[in-house]
């Protein structure tokens, strides 16, 4: 089976050949073998073999990981405590009931930068139309007394602003959309 | 005391009913809307609903928490920490209901939270504060008087707003000469700001630690300090980590300290658990700052040190037993602790409240290691309260070896669904000023700032392609019941077919 599989910005390329629980698995033309054995729903303890040409062909090393779908949507392997965000088949946004939604991200589409928890739009940082770079503050929300920006996931344009300064909020009220 | 309410949540309450579980009490808890299934809901012995999720609605409702008391039986109440733990109206309606407070006098929490009634009393009991004017400076003051204030109080020194906040009103001034452009520019910021145009003056310390000091006060007159808690790891004015003892205070400052701490809290007749927080400069000098009258969310890491229970010691002054510790014993740490307070925000996305469903949680464990949290998989973190997940502690002989304990921890700190802080916490304890103790109540924002949003995760390109491989195999594999993965019956199809064209082979 064939997968693209893309980690902050780089895709890698996989073909998987399995058999019970080994797979030799082909990641960018190069081949390991890996033992996958499920722990749970989301957790696998995988046995992977050195890569390509080593000095130690029979090395086994051993990785815990746990797989799991993160507010904003996103895919996250855990490997070992270490998180990393997937993009599986160009797919961005997995959502409980397997809806699908287009939305925040490093990809295409429409972002929709929404209220991550109750609280009251301190300010609003950019305008209608204005071009917004990657991680560039858009809107400031009080909650807990904290000030929190919620800032661009990529570069973009704003399209709309349904945010409001002194006007309060709920967890999930649409805020900003970048084209 | 048979039965003790609960007028908290999250894992403050947990560490209370497990206090009242060791000694005997049946634990009572009270619940908001979204904390029905909430961990300290289930392991106490009756629980009750006070209101909607708001902690105004909820949390912070003396009536309904004296009537969950009253319907319980309940004989005391223990605050916790946050909420209403420093407010006298509850302490007082506790005991006006007839039941035990365990926690200071009303009297007390009420003259500690004023800021100037505190400082008056640290200077009562002959305990340095910050220097500065002890009265308003209205514009009748002149500017001879201003320079001969400041000379006296020396520099740098910030000109505040008496009604101020948030940094408006505020100026730092290095050298006389422009002491009175800034008192004017100041009070006029004021003035617009809040009304109030009175400025004072208050010696500017640089890069000062923030040193505090536990002590436990009975009802017998005995005040016994603890060893200090340096808690100068800070973003936004928020302790972050905190260790003891700390990395910069001797034997010989720890007695000053700590002997000042108890003269502060003897002066107001304090009772029960308070911590005393200071501000230590560069050149040794201590200053008070001002008195946290509960329990703090730190104390586990006291506890490390000094094999005493802080909660335990709560209950049995509130119950009138005396304090029969060794006093010396409190200030000569066993080995070394540390605290990282684990939140649900996000690091790479400056801290972000991330709140929402554990998927999957596997805390550490081990030598040396606790794990303070109500935190459990399948539950959420509600949006309504202080996203702390765990406080997570080591111990260890030297604080090297705390410092190892902690970061090995936090290797095996899985939680999944909602991101955290553990990411944060494992660059933080590389940092070189991290390890050799270098650093001050604005080191971490100054380090945050100059690294402008780099990720804290840099995974390498093996941990990449674990991750890439490990993606591809759940996807393959997930059944449809697994409501993430909507594909997998596809999937499972296509293997198959895929199995019988290797087969054909």
């Amino acid at each position: 089976m064939h997968y693209e599989v893309e980690i902050g910005g780089r895709l890698r390329r996989i073909d998987i050949t399995r058999s019970g629980d080994d797979f030799a698995v082909a990641i960018d033309g190069r081949t390991r073998q890996i033992t996958a054995t499920r722990i749970d729903a989301h957790q696998w303890s995988l046995l992977v073999s050195a890569p390509g040409k080593s000095d130690t062909p029979g090395r086994r090393v051993t990785y815990d990981v746990a797989i799991s779908v993160d507010p904003a949507g996103a895919l996250t392997v855990h490997v070992g405590s270490t998180p990393v965000a997937v993009i599986v088949n160009g797919r961005r946004r997995w959502g409980p009931g397997d809806k699908r939604h287009d939305g925040a991200g490093a990809g295409s589409g429409p972002q929709r930068v929404a209220a991550p928890m109750p609280g009251k739009v301190v300010r609003v940082l950019v305008a209608q139309g204005e071009v917004v770079r990657a991680r560039q503050p858009l809107v400031v929300v009080e909650a807990m007394k904290m000030e929190n920006e919620l800032r661009a996931g990529r570069d973009g344009t704003v399209s709309e602003i349904h945010a409001r300064e002194g006007v309060s909020v709920e967890a999930g009220a649409l805020l900003i959309v970048i084209q | 005391m048979r039965k003790l309410l609960i007028a908290n949540r999250g894992e403050i309450a947990v560490r209370i009913v497990r206090a009242c579980r060791e000694m005997g009490i049946s634990p009572v808890a009270v619940y908001s809307e979204c904390d029905r299934a909430a961990a300290h809901v289930r392991m106490s012995d009756e629980a009750y609903a006070i209101g909607p999720s708001a902690p105004r609605e909820s949390y912070l409702r003396i009536d309904r928490l004296i009537d969950a008391a009253a319907q319980s039986g309940a004989d005391a109440v223990h605050p916790g920490y946050g909420f209403l733990a420093e407010n006298a109206d509850f302490a007082a309606a506790v005991r006006d209901a007839g039941l035990t407070f365990i926690g200071p006098t009303p009297e007390a929490i009420a003259t500690m939270g004023s800021k100037t009634a505190a400082r008056a009393a640290a200077i009562r009991a002959g305990v340095p504060v910050v220097p500065g004017s002890e009265t308003a400076l209205d514009a009748r003051v002149s500017d001879a008087e201003l320079v001969s204030l400041a000379a006296s109080i020396g520099y740098p020194v910030l000109v505040k707003a008496v009604a101020g906040g948030g940094g408006r009103g505020m100026r730092t001034v290095h050298a006389p000469a422009d002491l009175a452009a800034a008192v004017r520019a100041a009070r006029s910021e004021a003035g617009t700001a809040f009304g109030d145009s009175t400025v004072y003056l208050e010696r500017r310390l640089v890069r000062p630690r923030h040193i505090e000091v536990q002590l436990l006060g009975d009802l017998h007159g005995t005040v016994l300090p603890f060893v200090e808690r340096e808690c100068s790891i800070q973003r936004r004015h928020q302790k972050v980590v905190e260790e003891t003892p700390s990395p910069v205070v001797s034997p010989a400052l720890r007695a000053r300290m700590t002997s000042a701490a108890a003269a502060v809290a003897k002066t107001v007749g304090y009772t029960n658990a308070g911590t005393i927080e200071f501000l230590l400069d560069e050149d040794g000098r201590f200053y008070f700052l001002e008195m946290n009258t509960r329990l703090q969310v730190e104390h586990p890491i006291t506890e490390m040190v000094t094999a005493q229970d802080l909660v335990h010691w709560q209950i049995r002054i509130a119950r009138g037993e005396p304090l029969d510790l060794d006093p010396a014993a409190l200030l000569a740490p066993h080995g070394h602790a540390i605290e990282c307070r684990i939140y649900a925000e996000d690091p790479d996305n400056n801290f972000l409240p991330s709140p929402g469903r554990i998927v999957s949680l596997r805390t550490p464990d081990g030598p040396g290691i606790r794990d303070d949290s109500a935190a459990s998989a399948g539950l959420d973190v509600p949006i309504f309260y202080d996203p702390l997940i765990s406080k997570l502690v080591a111990w260890a002989g030297s604080r090297p070896l705390a410092i190892a304990r902690m970061r090995r921890a936090l290797g095996e700190y899985l939680v999944t669904g909602i991101k955290t802080t553990v990411p944060f916490f494992t660059w933080l304890l590389a940092q070189p000023e991290f390890v050799e103790g270098r650093f001050h109540t604005t080191y971490l924002d100054e380090v945050l700032a100059s690294r402008a949003g780099r990720p804290f995760v840099e995974s390498s390109d093996e941990v990449e392609d674990v991750a890439a491989i490990a993606a591809a195999i759940h996807t393959a594999l997930s059944a449809p019941a697994n409501g993430s993965h909507g594909n997998g019956r596809a999937a499972a199809g296509r293997w198959k077919t895929d199995a019988r064209l290797e087969g054909l082979r």
